[in-house]
């Protein structure tokens, strides 16, 4: 009797089961509505557009017996300036998003010499400091949500930012907590392409902002990874232009 | 130089001596010692190496407390067998961003406990089988290979070797393209090609250095400076 019951049941459930609709797969939510909940996880569209200046303290760290002290500033509308500091050494990079210019004292000549052009290029990325998926669509990008992936255990929704200059970065958002925790892009190192991952964490809040207080760099392929700490930051410190105004080149390096 | 003798003379007290701070013009700057300064050069102990600039590119020099000042009146206070504070010392160096220093220390802590594992793997040692071995004895056990400067799959330096070789083979193709059409052509290529092999050069003496990955946060720095020993800039 036990034995009917059971076949009952079961074929109830097996009927149930073919007879209902398929359960319906929550369909992906769309790149304007991930954009915008990871926009509000920062701290809101209002308060990023109020940051006109940025300043963010760290300690790098790429090996044993490889750490400095690093400082980066950034300023409205693409102006960066980047100190790199190794035992009481300090460089410094400086570019305004179309040029730049260096004092590198660790190069043996501390001369004033202009940045590359491909390094240029990266400080003009870095001087958008909002980050590409605000406002994307305003600053000429494209984003389409390339799926969802696993990062350390939590799905993270994957978006494809092609650049209005044409590069391609992949950035992840976590998908509980909207924070942009992982980037993807290809770099030309030494006359060839290397992808480089970058992991963001520790995020904390800053005058109503979020920022990652840790940072890691990896390249594909590679067992070192580089690793900043940001120990400070500050939102809309007084910066002068001068800061990153060009000196006069000496005529040699023009 | 002889106008800073007088002054060292007064301050040669551990704890009173004080740093230079060399100003650059423009930018940047070199905290340590000035040991030597004349009409071309100034010479800095950063105490770890020297580092030389021209004078011509010194805007100013002031005395100042530095990092360097506290290591050295913390260390002088320290037994050479008290681990911990040589180890807490380290840590601190390591946070200033003095590398040269945070090493030193570690060092004092090895002389007297040669197998604590913080220090070891503040040294850059990896524990292997039981053994503490370098990071680069590490890597080749684990199968890494080291391709321009830096390790990496043996996957990842068939890749590198693979560009470098197209390029070359494309520059080559360029320059006999060139080369066959006119005179002024041909100068410009060889132009181009003494330029190319100043830069090729540049980036041999670079790779003295696997090359930094900023990834978004920080730029220009291409590889990270030589400290210590083997240095061109350091003579120590």
């Amino acid at each position: 009797m036990i034995k009917v019951a059971s076949a009952l049941v079961l074929c109830a459930v097996v009927a149930a089961s073919v007879a209902a609709p398929p359960a319906r797969a929550a369909s992906p939510p769309t790149v304007d509505k991930i954009v915008a909940k990871y926009v509000a996880a920062r701290g809101g569209l209002k308060k990023i557009r109020s940051v006109q200046s940025l300043r963010q303290k760290g300690h790098v760290t790429a090996g044993p017996n490889q750490e400095g002290i690093v400082t980066r500033e950034l300023k409205r509308p693409a102006h960066t300036r980047f100190e790199f500091k190794v035992q009481g050494v300090t460089a410094v990079f400086v570019s305004d998003g179309k040029h730049g210019w260096k004092v590198d004292p660790f190069s043996g000549d501390a001369e004033l010499q202009p940045l590359s052009d491909q390094v240029v290029a990266e400080a003009a990325e870095q001087g958008d400091f909002e980050g590409p998926l605000v406002d994307w669509k305003a600053k000429g990008h494209t984003v389409e949500l390339a799926g969802t992936e696993d990062l350390a255990g939590r799905p993270a929704y994957k978006l494809k930012v092609t650049l209005g200059s044409g590069g391609v970065r992949y950035d992840y958002i976590d998908a509980t907590s909207m924070n942009l925790v992982r980037t993807d892009t290809t770099r030309q190192v030494r006359g060839r392409p290397v992808q480089i991952q970058t992991t963001f964490g520790d995020f904390k809040k800053t005058d109503g902002l979020l920022f990652p207080r840790f940072v890691e760099v990896a390249a594909a392929g590679r067992p070192n990874t580089l690793r900043i700490d940001v120990e400070s930051v500050e939102v809309n410190p007084p910066l002068s232009d001068a800061r990153f105004a060009m000196p006069a080149l000496p005529p040699a390096a023009k | 130089m002889k106008k800073l003798c007088p002054i060292l003379v007064v301050l040669f007290v551990p704890g009173v001596l004080l740093a230079d701070e060399v100003y650059l013009k423009d930018a940047g700057s070199i905290s340590g010692r000035v040991v030597e300064q004349n009409e071309t050069t100034v010479k800095v102990d950063i105490g770890d190496g020297f580092i030389a600039v021209p004078a011509s590119r010194v805007e100013r020099i002031e005395k100042g407390r530095s990092p360097l000042d506290e290591y050295a009146d913390r260390a002088a206070k320290l037994a050479p067998d008290d681990v911990e504070g040589w180890k807490t010392l380290a840590r601190w160096a390591s946070k200033q961003g003095y590398p040269g220093q945070a090493r030193q220390a570690c060092q004092k802590v090895l002389a007297v406990a040669p197998n604590d594992p913080d220090v070891r793997k503040a040294l850059g040692f990896v524990s292997l089988d039981g053994k503490w071995v370098t990071l680069e004895e590490s890597y080749r056990a684990k199968g890494y290979v080291k391709f321009d400067g830096e390790w990496m799959t043996p996957a990842e330096a068939q890749a590198g070797q693979a560009a470098l070789t197209a390029e070359r083979a494309q520059r080559d193709a360029d320059y006999r393209a060139n080369a066959a059409e006119n005179t002024a052509v041909q100068e410009q290529a060889r132009a181009e090609k003494a330029e190319e092999r100043a830069r090729y050069e540049k980036e041999k003496a670079d790779q003295l250095n696997p090359p930094v990955y900023w990834g978004g946060w920080g730029y220009g720095a291409a590889v990270w400076p030589t400290l210590g020993t083997d240095g061109f800039w350091s003579d120590k």
